[in-house]
């Protein structure tokens, strides 16, 4: 291989790349805080008793996982502006594309941790005297959300790494920088190189994190 | 609260409960009258609806028919199929399960004090000192701060025993709460079921474990197919029994061949 690695074409140009990953972060953030509430959201209305709730809800599921993500991305960011009249920008619409595809897959996230928790554990708070609402709100959702946290964590970093579509609707990410960086200075080897070691740098610690959780959490629901 | 202790009728009156998971029927015409001081021990085959019983009596299960009054003031009823609970009379009753009893995202103190404060309202330091109190009483004071993952399962169910008690319950419930014990902790939780007993709290009690059914009862249920097969006091339900399915059941039970 006549390819001689010059890793200075990417240094030189570190300021696009950061800012790059500077979007990445905030897309990030974004659709895991949409991803959080909207999918707590979500899975309360798919654990509905009512038919009529219940039934949207697990469509709006289904929808987002049983498409890929970068069809969601696309037809989002051409076909919402076309039916909707509605355009928000590139950013924007980045961010109600993971968003939602995140909400939902954090709904089975949160309803597969709600449905987790022992009957015993209802039981219990029933022979105690409390209300639905009270043993809802002190023993179910408290022990839930802990369940949930590995799984939500893993989410949210899945989000982080799918974030790199939207680089293909013009929103100006880690991935969308290091692509333009790439055909400027002939340097894809080192581009995508450096590029896929910044997306593991990030993820790499937070699925140590969610190895520890769900170590500790072995332990605590013993 | 509801004080069913007040006047002298039964404690507790079941008449023709009847109970049905699908095509199962579980509970078929089930009468027990309970009266205070009563120590019922609930034994019998599996699916014969023990459990179901104790859960019906906790009002965790609606029943298909038949009504149950604590204290003399209807509790259970069925109205067009629906059943009615009482809330307030079942707050007189307290209950502790054979699996994850305690909230485990809370210490030891604090799963006591959860019903006393959100429940009855009442202050958190008051109900601290009433929950360690009880700790104390049944050796469990220094663990007061500890969470449910750190404690053996005996700790837990002793546990679980002092929380029902917070509520000043006028009837006990316990559905075979050492059966998912190591053998060395059975003893005590039985103690402190036998120390209640000493103080005349009224129990239900669902357990295979016959020792401590001669030991704790002062009556003895024999419950098989949903109704009530044999109802007297354990020298005779576990001794002699009358009727020949218990008799078959006991022997089962102690391995001896009839």
């Amino acid at each position: 291989m006549d390819y001689v690695l010059d890793l200075g074409a990417v240094t030189r140009h570190f300021g696009p790349l950061l800012e790059g990953l500077w979007v990445t972060i905030q897309l990030t953030l974004a659709a895991n805080a949409m991803g959080l509430v909207l999918g707590f959201a979500v899975a309360l209305l798919v654990l509905s008793p009512v038919r009529l709730v219940r039934l949207p809800a697990v469509a709006f599921v289904e929808f987002f996982r049983c498409t890929p993500a970068i069809v969601q991305i696309v037809w989002f960011f051409y076909c919402v502006p076309m039916l909707f009249n509605l355009y928000l920008g590139s950013m924007t619409m980045g961010i109600l594309a993971l968003g939602l595809n995140l909400a939902a897959f954090n709904g089975e996230a949160y309803r597969a941790a709600i449905q987790a928790v022992p009957r015993e554990q209802r039981d219990a708070a029933v022979a105690l005297g409390l209300s639905p609402l009270q043993s809802t709100l002190h023993v179910i959702l408290p022990t839930a959300l802990r369940l949930a946290m590995p799984v939500l964590l893993t989410n949210g970093i899945v989000i982080f790494q799918q974030s790199a579509l939207v680089a293909i609707v013009a929103v100006p990410d880690l991935m969308y920088e290091a692509k333009s960086l790439a055909t400027k200075t002939y340097r894809p080897i080192e581009t995508f190189t450096l590029v896929a070691l910044v997306y593991f740098a990030v993820s790499f610690p937070v699925s140590q994190v969610v190895g520890w959780l769900e170590r500790r959490r072995a332990v605590a629901m013993a | 609260m509801f004080d069913g202790t007040r006047d002298q009728t039964a404690l507790v009156r079941m008449e023709g409960l009847h109970k049905s998971y699908g095509a199962v029927k579980v509970l078929q015409g089930l009468d027990i009258e309970m009266k205070r001081g009563d120590r019922v021990v609930v034994i019998g085959p599996s699916g014969g609806g023990k459990s179901t019983l104790l859960r019906v009596l906790m009002g965790l299960e609606k029943v298909d028919a038949g009504n149950i009054s604590f204290g003399g003031r209807p509790y259970i009823t069925v109205r067009n199929g629906k059943t009615v609970i009482d809330t307030e009379v079942r707050r007189s009753i307290g209950m502790v399960f054979q699996h994850y009893t305690l909230f485990p995202h809370l210490s030891v103190l604090q799963n006591l004090v959860l019903a006393p404060c959100k429940v009855n309202g009442e202050g958190t330091a008051s109900a601290k000192a009433r929950a360690q109190a009880l700790l104390d009483r049944f050796g469990l004071g220094a663990r007061a701060g500890a969470y449910p993952a750190q404690l053996s399962g005996g700790q837990k169910q002793r546990v679980a025993i002092a929380r029902a008690l917070m509520l000043d319950p006028k009837l006990m419930l316990f559905d075979e709460v050492t059966s998912a014990l190591d053998p060395e902790l059975v003893a005590e939780v039985e103690q402190v079921m036998l120390e209640l007993a000493a103080q005349a709290m009224p129990m239900v009690i669902v357990t295979h474990d016959m020792w401590f059914a001669r030991n704790i009862a002062s009556r003895v249920i024999f419950c098989a197919g949903g109704v009530v097969v044999e109802d007297g006091p354990p020298e005779q339900v576990l001794g002699k029994p009358i009727h020949e399915r218990t008799r078959e059941f006991i022997n089962r039970v102690f391995h001896i061949r009839a």
